[in-house]
């Protein structure tokens, strides 16, 4: 798979990588991996395993030079509204 | 508001919802639902895509709807790609969800209708538009609705052709939003129309986490929705659900669609899985004439990942011991 841009993680919240049955998505407060892949021992299996240490590499790289990285993430407080279509 | 302009706005707004649609191909019988809960209407629009259709509310700032038309033996064609969320420009600022809404919210964007549906290019990468994306539950979206989503491809295959419409639900006095503008729906349902054979169903979920969902008829789904979803459908056929694929719970927690026994409201299946012997080990590659239990069988399956005890590729592994 050719990632034809570069995958910054926590840059922004629009980037979605899907190979196999992963999902990689962008988050400015997180990366989300989900699905499943195999790691097969040929060409893909190589292409995929680079791909995926490229992002986790990248993510460390970015939470290491973090200054005053939080012990964990603070969601920003859901409202509750009334119901307009009730 | 004064009673006779309120029923007046009614009557506009359902008839303008009831307009025919310009998106083509995506409905059955080319028929777009018709929003029967007058409080949905405002400031809906409805947007055409490559191969689907949204109609989106300004006031949610998501779809009430996304629709698509499943051709099975278009669905085999996965590829690797690279994609981007991204708002949806055809919207007034004021009427669409933002990025932003979403950032550290905690909640997924969740599509309704999904990106491994589509064959094309274009409607793959239109669907991340957030006028098709509804904050969804992250456990809910990876895992349950994964399996449904999946499930009804499966369907699709089976049946060659199926019509879908996906959606959320908002329900209750009070709703969550997040970003100070985006609701977040309570329940989500994919409402699955078979024009084979003139039936259909739809599957519905709590936006929580869990396995839990329910498989309930069109009529029950228009009326929870407030939508009639599929027009050209005979009421005496909304009434009948038609039997959807069930959803099973393995070991790693994946849900895979199969042939559910014929009541309407399927109960996810959980297989029985106990603590192995310790003299069970991965490594040892057995066949499924070698195995004494099918508790053995399960370890090696599920624990040690070996895919050929399932030959049938039903999720059950060694069929002689376990079924």
């Amino acid at each position: 798979m050719m990632v034809n841009k570069q995958f910054i993680p926590y840059k922004n919240e629009s980037d979605v990588l899907q190979f196999g049955d992963m999902t990689i998505e962008n988050r400015l407060d997180r990366i989300t991996i989900y699905g499943n892949i195999d790691i097969t021992k040929d060409k893909e299996g190589l292409e995929y395993a680079l791909l995926l240490k490229q992002v986790i590499d990248t993510a460390i790289k970015e939470l290491e030079n973090t200054d005053e990285l939080p012990d964990r993430i603070v969601i920003t407080e859901v409202e509750t509204v009334d119901n307009p279509f009730a | 508001m004064n009673k006779k302009i309120l029923f007046l706005y009614v009557v506009i707004a359902i008839a303008i919802n009831a307009a025919p649609t310009s998106c083509r191909g995506i409905y059955f019988d080319n028929n777009a639902p018709d929003i029967l809960n007058p409080k949905l209407a405002p400031k809906t629009k409805e947007l055409c895509y490559d191969e689907f259709a949204v109609m989106h509310s300004g006031i949610s700032r998501t779809p009430l709807w996304s629709a698509e038309y499943l051709v099975g033996s278009k669905l085999n064609i996965k590829v690797d790609r690279t994609n981007d969320f991204r708002p949806e420009m055809r919207l007034s600022a004021s009427d669409r969800a933002e990025l932003s809404d979403y950032a550290r919210s905690g909640y997924d964007r969740g599509h309704m209708a999904p990106a491994r549906d589509f064959n094309t290019i274009q409607a793959e990468s239109e669907c991340f538009s957030l006028a098709n994306m509804i904050p969804q539950n992250s456990n809910n979206n990876r895992k349950l609705w994964a399996g449904i989503e999946e499930a009804t491809r499966a369907l699709a295959k089976q049946k060659g052709k199926l019509y879908v419409v996906t959606g959320p639900i908002f329900e209750g006095s009070n709703l969550q939003r997040i970003g100070g503008r985006v609701l977040v729906p309570t329940k989500i349902f994919k409402a699955i129309y078979d024009p084979t054979d003139n039936q259909g169903a739809a599957y519905l979920v709590n936006n929580a986490p869990g396995n839990n969902y329910q498989v309930v008829s069109i009529a029950q789904v228009e009326q929870i929705a407030g939508i009639r979803i599929f027009p050209k459908m005979s009421p005496a056929s909304k009434k009948n659900a038609m039997q959807l694929l069930a959803l099973q719970k393995n070991e790693n927690q994946h849900l895979i669609g199969e042939m559910a026994s014929s009541n309407n409201r399927v109960k996810p299946m959980v297989l029985a899985y106990n603590k192995p012997a310790s003299s069970m080990q991965c490594g040892i590659r057995k066949t499924c004439s070698k195995m004494s239990s099918c508790e053995e069988a399960m370890f090696y399956f599920h624990k040690c990942g070996d895919g050929r005890l399932d030959r049938n590729k039903d999720g059950i592994p060694c069929n002689k011991l376990c079924r």
